[in-house]
């Protein structure tokens, strides 16, 4: 069986990370969020994986390649990209009778797969997976008659959520689904969820209740939580890798996934909920913790740094210091209270020494941070931060 | 130069054998066909690619062999297509190299026998055909007929009512690849990788005869054997990754090849590199010389490596175009080490250099990107650049990881002679971790530089100039874009310009500056303000923007320290690209030429 991966979305609220990389790339537990899904169909009935990919597909074409494990992997572009309905019928032509649907952007285990697929060689109907989650009212809430899904509306009103249920993300089809995509339109764009809303109106939409492992990453801080919660999971290796150096002198602690040719100078402490990726170099006596670091970044010496993202190729200054902790934070016209963001720094920024970050602040790709800034608030791509 | 393959296997032939010269088709593609031989012998050809090609169909045919060519002797027609037969239809063979002697051999030949193609290639079935017709078998028939070549050859013939497959081996590269239920020949490992990765070089003189249960091989006549070593590439690496073009995903590839180049090798917390050759520190600090061999983009890297070597690692450095080199001039054998660059190692131009340094007694060390090749046997020890297979006949990823690890060889030289300062080092390794980082921030731009491609794209040609490290990656880039666009390209030191090549210049011809770190930009500009006063527009590659106020068009790359100029070419090689795209090239297999060039 195919299973047809939606990875063209933009995530324009993990900016400043997904100008350079589309959502489902982005990493946690040294992982892209992608490959955690793809890792995920291995084990099914999965035979072959098509990846819907947009603007971005490079980084994502450039990863997997042509396969993974036994799986075959081959893309299919979305320009322009009009919505997660649209994504799908790009994919029509390559698929047959009964096919996996999912989203490229949530980390899900092998059962949610297995459950659709059994479901739909059951019924023969359109299934959709459905997970209970605590805040259920930020995403598609479903409302159920057992089996059946009867009703499906998109971040209700919390007093109106009419279930803790909500769609997982994960469906089996056939080319019914086509013609209800094919139904809808709204502001010149096709989401699956309408579609689907739209579908069920008239036709029986099999619901598959799952317990199983999801993660949703909508906001910059929640890569943090499930970092965390990946790392020390089978999901994440936390053996060193040959090609990567760590000075006895320096603690790197169980609970952290480290990459390729990544160093780890004299004295420095890697300590829980770190993931370091590949031809990173940590400075000499610097602690990181709770910390996401993507590839080929220089972190000098002496530096603190807690709660923090730091994006690919970036230089930080000896004596940063990020120290973590709660913020409100906001982001396009929405602000979040008292979520845990030391910062969030772009790609290919290059700080001086002595920089202090403050918690919350978010800097753009290729800013330039002279030594001895105090950088709080939002940060444009490409600014130059002066002292005053 | 060509591709051969084959297949003893219970799957179908036709078909087998056909993907495998897809697989090949980079090695040659200006013809191509295939021989399915069982009790009888199909024969199907073309006078054009792979593509064009039926897999033929054979209800008896137990083994098959094909061809896809790049011509040398004779037209790519289909006459001249390989298989070739003998005169009874019963013999194929297809063959890569070429046979020095043909010319005698037909005549003496032509007596009996009708030719009927201008290849040199066809003497050989019609060899097999007179000693088959001694009543022999087909393995006796092939020692006898190569005992009569002269040349260079991998050949692979069947008979009609002969089981299996017979091979031979004398310079040009042949491997053999074994599956559970099956056997492939290959002139590499791409044409069947994706069927094993099990496989079995053979050496100059081998004679092998395959059959569906057992493999024997000969040399000089006696049973040989020969391991089997596993290759740890696996098919997905040879497909194209939804990219549109093998260079384009080769040219994305750069970061993870990079950090492949090296991974394991540098040292930080000591500040040293790790590479894995055998050079006695005595023998290292007696060097007088280093000469370096190589062809086309490689001999780019090691105009490069010279500049590097030279200035870092305190010996003269020469760069010799392989097919013009000799070992001369009085030279010390025992003190000039010789170092040959080739990405498949097997470039013939590179291994007779080679062959001629060993001849003279110096020491040999080779650069490569492809385990197991000849190269790897002949030199007296090897660096691996670690690319991964590059597909693209436009070296893109494997210059970028030549002087990545040219790099490593430098400090490691510089370091065990004592002539690179703690500062020096620490420079050449930082600047190598934040090669792959840089290079990523280039691909990242790449819709900026396609449309200042897709703006200059029409122009009646190109001018690349540089100095000291930007001299090679001018040459390189020029090289690129010409290779794919076939525009009309020419890399020069930028001070060359107004010697004559300045009379080329003119408002319709572009001038790309290298003007990075480490190639003299100040003095560049002065080059650029030439070429600008006879209006020619200046595209401009650098980090350090005050050195671009004249240019009307710049790229701006990460400050990369001593590599920077690798990082422009990686610009340029984008740049290539889309100038070839705008205009519709077949990028990844342009006119003329092929991939590795096995013949002199």
């Amino acid at each position: 069986m195919k299973a047809v991966v939606l990875a063209a979305g933009k995530g324009r609220r993990l900016w400043p990370l997904t100008e350079n990389r589309p959502k489902p790339m982005l990493p946690v537990a040294n992982r892209p969020i992608l490959e955690h899904i793809i890792d995920a169909l291995t084990q099914t009935a999965i035979t072959e994986v098509l990846v819907v990919v947009g603007s971005d597909r490079d980084r994502i074409q450039s990863h997997f390649e042509d396969s993974y494990g036994d799986l075959e992997i081959s893309y299919i572009v979305q320009e322009p990209q009009l919505g997660t309905g649209h994504a799908l019928l790009q994919a029509e032509s390559h698929l047959g009778d009964s096919f996996i649907a999912l989203n490229g952007d949530r980390v899900i285990d092998t059962a949610i797969i297995d459950a659709v697929i059994d479901r739909r060689k059951e019924t023969n109907e359109p299934v959709m997976a459905i997970t209970r989650i605590e805040q259920p009212n930020q995403y598609g809430v479903v409302e159920l008659d057992r089996q059946t899904v009867v009703g499906l509306e998109e971040q209700p009103h919390p007093d109106r959520t009419k279930s803790d249920y909500i769609n997982a993300g994960v469906y089996a089809f056939g080319p019914e689904i086509f013609a209800a995509i094919r139904r809808i339109e709204t502001h010149g764009e096709q989401a699956l969820t309408d579609a689907l809303d739209t579908f069920i109106d008239d036709q029986r939409l099999e619901a598959v209740r799952y317990r199983g492992t999801w993660l949703d990453v909508s906001e910059p801080w929640d890569l943090l939580t499930v970092n965390t919660a990946l790392l020390g999971t089978e999901r994440s290796s936390n053996a060193t890798p040959e090609s990567a150096t760590i000075d006895p002198s320096a603690v790197v602690r169980e609970s952290t996934t480290v990459g390729e040719n990544t160093v780890v100078h004299p004295q420095a402490a890697v300590l829980d909920g770190v993931s370091i990726g590949d031809n990173v170099s940590i400075g000499a006596g610097t602690t990181v913790k709770n910390t996401i670091i993507l590839s080929d970044v220089t972190i000098k010496s002496e530096t603190v740094m807690i709660d923090c993202i730091v994006g690919a190729n970036t230089t930080l200054g000896p004596n940063t210091t990020v120290e973590g902790g709660h913020a409100d934070v906001a982001l396009s016209d929405t602000v979040h209270h008292d979520v845990t963001l030391g910062g969030l720094i772009g790609d290919n920024v290059a700080g001086g020494g002595n920089v202090t970050i403050t918690p919350g602040t978010i800097i753009g790709n290729n800013a330039t941070l002279d030594s001895g800034t105090y950088v709080s608030g939002r940060i444009d791509d490409r600014s130059h931060v002066q002292r005053g | 130069m060509c591709g051969i393959t084959g297949y003893i296997g219970p799957d179908d032939t036709g078909r087998i054998v056909h993907q495998g010269l897809k697989n090949l088709e980079y090695r040659g593609y200006d013809s191509a066909g295939i021989a399915l031989t069982g009790e009888t012998l199909t024969l199907t050809k073309t006078a054009g690619e792979v593509d064009e090609l039926t897999a033929p169909q054979s209800a008896d045919a137990t083994v098959g062999i094909g061809h896809t060519r790049w011509s040398t002797h004779g037209e790519p027609t289909e006459t001249n297509a390989h298989p070739h037969t003998d005169c009874t239809g019963e013999v194929a063979v297809v063959h890569n190299g070429i046979i020095e002697n043909y010319d005698a051999l037909k005549r003496e030949l032509s007596e009996q026998h009708i030719f009927q193609s201008e290849t040199d290639t066809e003497v050989i079935p019609h060899l097999i055909e007179t000693h088959l017709a001694d009543g022999i078998s087909l393995l006796g028939a092939v020692q006898r007929t190569t005992e009569q070549l002269d040349g260079s050859y991998a050949i692979a013939a069947t008979a009609a009512g002969h089981d299996g497959i017979v091979v031979a081996r004398e310079d040009s590269p042949l491997l053999i690849g074994h599956s559970d239920d099956a056997t492939f020949i290959g002139s590499d490992a791409t044409a069947f990788i994706e069927h094993t990765n099990r496989v079995t070089y053979l050496e100059s003189g081998d004679i092998a005869h395959l059959t569906t249960d057992d493999i024997t091989i000969y040399n000089g006549g006696e049973p040989v054997e020969r391991s089997t070593d596993t290759l740890d590439w696996d098919a997905e690496a040879a497909g194209k990754s939804g990219y549109e073009h093998y260079m384009l995903k080769e040219i994305h590839e750069q970061p993870r090849a990079l950090r492949q180049a090296i991974s394991g090798r540098i040292n930080d917390l000591a500040t040293s590199v790790t590479l894995e050759v055998d050079l006695p520190t005595e023998y290292v600090q007696s060097i007088e010389e280093i000469q370096i061999i190589a062809c086309g983009t490689s001999y780019h890297a090691g105009l490069y490596a010279k500049d590097l070597l030279e200035t870092h690692a305190g010996v003269k450095v020469t760069v010799h175009i392989a097919s013009e080199y000799e070992f001369n001039g009085d030279r010390d054998p025992w003190r000039t080490l010789v170092l040959a660059i080739t990405q498949s190692g097997e470039t013939a131009d590179t291994l007779s250099a080679l062959r001629e340094a060993t001849r003279a007694g110096a020491r040999t060390l080779a650069l490569t990107n492809t385990l197991g090749s000849t190269v790897t046997r002949e030199a007296d020890d090897t660096v691996f650049i670690r690319a991964g297979p590059e597909i693209g006949v436009a070296a893109t990823k494997t210059f970028v990881s030549q002087v990545a690890t040219t790099t490593l060889l430098t400090v490691h030289l510089g370091q065990v002679r004592g002539t690179l300062s703690s500062r020096a080092t620490t420079e050449f390794l930082e600047s190598l971790r934040n090669l792959p980082g840089a290079v990523q921030q280039v691909l990242d731009q790449a819709p900026t530089i396609k449309r200042a491609a897709e703006t200059y794209a029409d122009s009646e040609a190109f001018f690349y100039i540089g100095r000291k490290a930007g001299y090679p990656v001018a040459l390189e880039s020029a090289l690129k874009l010409k290779e794919i666009s076939y525009d009309h390209a020419e890399g020069f030191a930028a001070g060359e310009l107004k010697h004559g090549p300045l009379a080329l210049v003119t408002p319709e011809t572009p001038v790309i500056a290298i003007l990075t770190d480490q190639a003299a930009a100040e003095k560049t500009v002065n080059n650029v303000n030439e070429v600008e006063s006879r209006g020619a527009p200046v595209i401009g590659v650098a980090s350090d923007l005050a050195v671009t106020s004249d240019v009307d068009t710049v790229f701006e790359i990460p400050a990369c320290g001593p590599l920077e100029p690798v990082v422009a070419n990686v610009v340029l090689q984008l740049f290539a690209y889309y100038v070839a795209n705008e205009k519709g090239r077949p990028i990844d297999k342009p006119r003329n030429l092929a991939k590795s060039v096995t013949v002199e």
